[in-house]
């Protein structure tokens, strides 16, 4: 089960569009990953790259590039087709283009792997993984195997399960 | 779930006069006619993309353009061409390309990831009109 929302935030935090209903409870925990570039675009990436969360953390894309959009896309066929690698019990989720501090929240219930990318700079290898709970957890799936619809490029970016696990925050280095 | 937005370039016509490429007096000023359009008005970029300033470009000449570049009080600041990497490697050229102004101070040549509209990593070339263009068009 996955709850999404989206917001716009502009001039200094007025939330001026909030599209999605939501049923998130107050109390559960939020985590962030920040859509960030370099002033001129050479490079971009999800800050964290590499995220552990617990089951039922809502977690909020955050777009903190000043020149460009970025957006969270789970890959999963429902999203552009692609082929799944969030757990099979999980909704797939598309925050669509996040332009400049707008965000975009989705709550992860189920446990196991979730990759994800940005749908315009998925070709620089602009992805991330998150992974919510740990293998011990009733209905875990872990990472997907396939490598027929990702580039070596994506494969190298996303952090292995089990640094994430030990991390719990992976960054990008440079 | 949301509806996803397809982002297409819709041809927004201003009832502005045509702009033919090399007419400076009529491209010095936001907004350029027709055929440009603002990229931020059929892309989802900012209307200020800070270093490029608030972009121009008629959609049948990307991904290379022109896109014109000006700065907050609408000056043309400068003419970017973005050439996807892998299309020059594969062959493709980009030649006679327009230009908004004749008058040019200086060149900046950069990589670029890709944004919406030129998805492809590429280079930025980026043709400044007077010397403190670069400067307005920074933020």
């Amino acid at each position: 089960m996955i709850c999404t929302r989206r917001h716009a935030v502009w001039l200094g935090g007025l939330a001026v569009a909030s599209v999605a209903s939501s049923r998130i409870a107050l109390a559960q925990p939020i985590a962030t990953v920040e859509m960030r570039g370099s002033p001129r675009g050479e490079r971009i990436w999800y800050d964290p790259v590499g995220l552990a969360v617990s089951s039922g953390t809502t977690v909020r894309f955050t777009n903190r590039d000043p020149g460009n959009s970025h957006t969270a896309t789970a890959y999963h066929p429902a999203n552009y087709d692609r082929r799944r690698r969030i757990p099979a019990a999980a909704d797939p989720w598309d925050s669509d283009f996040l332009l400049p501090d707008e965000y975009f929240e989705v709550t992860l219930i189920t446990p196991g792997v979730y990759d994800y990318y940005c749908l315009p700079h998925e070709m620089a290898a602009m992805v991330g993984r998150i992974v919510v709970g740990t293998p011990s957890d009733v209905g875990w799936e872990g990472s997907s195997h396939d490598k027929s619809d990702v580039s070596e490029d994506t494969l190298t970016a996303l952090p292995l399960v089990e640094r994430i696990l030990s991390e719990v925050t992976v960054r990008r280095e440079d | 779930m949301f509806r996803k937005t397809v982002v297409a370039f819709g041809f927004i016509v201003a009832a502005a006069p045509t702009a033919k490429a090399h007419d400076e007096q009529v491209l010095a000023n936001a907004p350029a006619g027709d055929p440009y359009v603002k990229v931020s008005d059929v892309l989802p970029l900012p209307e200020f993309i800070p270093g490029l300033g608030t972009l121009f470009v008629d959609p049948t000449t990307l991904p290379a353009g022109p896109f014109l570049a000006y700065d907050r009080d609408g000056r043309l600041s400068a003419t970017v061409y973005m050439t996807p990497l892998d299309d020059l490697q594969n062959g493709a050229s980009f030649d006679g390309l327009n230009i908004g102004s004749h008058t040019v101070s200086s060149t900046d040549i950069y990589f670029n990831a890709g944004h919406p509209g030129v998805d492809k990593p590429h280079a930025h070339v980026v043709l400044f009109h007077d010397e403190n263009a670069k400067e307005r068009l920074a933020e």
